[in-house]
């Protein structure tokens, strides 16, 4: 279970939202929606601990999360990101560059020039289902879901499997939070917390 | 007299480029006397280095020297690489210069046939020869590293959110890091002195070592190469975490 308790959540100065309090309980599915822009990612950014809150608190079972111990509690959540469809080379490592002999070597005396690597090429909708399906999948025994606009680069059909996913989730009594736009996952969700009733 | 005499004799046999430019490409004949002028000074100025670190043969003297070798090609290397002097010195030269005195007492106190092991007769040329090896490919690892953490930012954020501690979620990055530091060296090494004659076996050759023993010596060196490459990225890129990361854990 997590709790959040009057907090303000804030970027760069920009209060995105103030007084927010909700508890997303186990068994239950949690959904922060809002227009482009409201804060829904940075939200969830900020209960992963990957940002602080400006006041108030939040907690995972109880204990106080904090960006110092968040990576602790880190472990007892999955996380997939709203891009996620960039994350190509977490399924598959980068080759080794094939290079010629005299790009660089123990005889050569000119400096190499320095390296550019360049940004995957994006996975496609079902490379993108089949990822959060393995994602879920090897992370059986951890507690708690955290899915940034799931549904986002999926075909209709892929995001329908997608919510029976998290769904399937859900059942299996676990806490389930996701930030999403998509109305299928909106009118589906247990919780809704809507960001732009947070100002 | 003998030497200038010598010299004299060397420069003559510029007369065959310089004439080979005045009859097709007289443009190039400033251009190429400025590259040769620059080169005989620079030449000259480290080797009146490498002249008084022999003639004191001080070790407190050749650490020195060490330490500004690689302060020097840390700013080389960072000025390539195009990251910030003031943050990433300290890292790089450091990096360079752990790397290159490691490696270089392992070889110059075990493996090299050399008497007086720190003496600045051997110790000169195999730290400079380890700094030098080490920039290059620090060049290539750094801004793989770097690269590839900004081009694939959400990788690192994944593994994060997934509870991976920090080292282990920069390990993909370390990797390739890695690949881009071992792949040009591997090919390079596959052909080495099938169509050229390497140039540290040359001077070796012209110092006078027996061939089996210039062998032998140039072998050591470039497994000695290898290995401190991997020390100068390993310990450069540990040291240059917290400029590259916020307290976050976030990519500057």
């Amino acid at each position: 279970m997590l709790e959040v308790k009057d907090a303000t959540i804030a970027v760069g100065g920009q209060i995105l939202a103030t007084g927010l309090s909700f508890m997303a309980r186990d068994g239950q599915l949690t959904c922060i929606t809002g227009p482009e822009g409201s804060g829904k990612t940075t939200l969830l950014r900020t209960l992963m601990g990957f940002l602080p809150v400006s006041s108030g608190f939040v907690s995972v079972d109880g204990e106080l999360l904090t960006v110092k111990s968040s990576q602790a509690f880190r472990k007892l959540m999955i996380y997939l990101p709203q891009q996620i469809q960039l994350l190509r080379h977490q399924l598959k490592a980068p080759e080794a560059p094939v290079c010629e002999a005299d790009d660089y070597g123990v005889w050569n005396d000119l400096l190499p020039k320095p390296i550019q690597a360049i940004r995957p090429v994006p996975l496609s909708p079902e490379e993108i289902y089949l990822f959060a399906e393995q994602t879920l999948q090897a992370a059986k025994d951890k507690q708690m879901i955290i899915a940034d606009e799931p549904a986002a680069q999926l075909t209709p059909e892929l995001a329908e499997r997608m919510l029976q996913l998290l769904r399937s989730q859900v059942v299996a009594g676990k806490t389930v939070l996701i930030a999403s736009r998509r109305p299928m996952l909106v009118d589906d969700a247990d919780l809704i917390i809507n960001m732009n009733q947070n100002l | 007299m003998t030497m200038v005499l010598h010299i004299i004799l060397a420069l003559l046999s510029l007369l065959i480029p310089v004439g080979a430019l005045y009859l097709f490409d007289r443009s190039l004949l400033r251009t190429f006397g400025v590259a040769v002028g620059r080169m005989v000074v620079q030449l000259l100025v480290l080797c009146l280095i490498v002249w008084a670190l022999v003639k004191y043969d001080k070790i407190w003297l050749s650490l020195l020297w060490l330490v500004l070798l690689a302060v020097v090609s840390g700013v080389l290397a960072l000025r390539r690489i195009n990251l910030p002097i003031v943050k990433f010195l300290l890292p790089v030269s450091a990096g360079l210069f752990v790397s290159a005195l490691l490696i270089g007492a392992y070889l110059l106190l075990a493996c090299l046939p050399a008497e007086n092991g720190f003496g600045a007769r051997w110790f000169v040329p195999v730290m400079a020869l380890l700094v030098g090896q080490n920039m290059t490919t620090l060049i290539r690892g750094l801004s793989t590293y770097q690269s590839a953490l900004k081009a694939d930012e959400l990788q690192n954020e994944f593994l994060r959110g997934n509870g991976t501690d920090h080292l282990h979620a920069v390990l993909p990055f370390v990797r390739r890091a890695m690949q881009q530091v071992f792949a040009p060296t591997a090919a390079n090494l596959s052909v080495m002195g099938l169509y050229a004659m390497p140039l540290l076996l040359c001077g070796i050759l012209i110092a006078g070592i027996a061939p089996i023993n210039a062998f032998v010596v140039t072998l050591q060196l470039v497994f000695g190469c290898l290995a401190s490459s991997v020390i100068a990225l390993a310990v450069t890129l540990w040291l240059a975490d917290c400029h590259l990361f916020d307290k976050y854990g976030k990519l500057q």
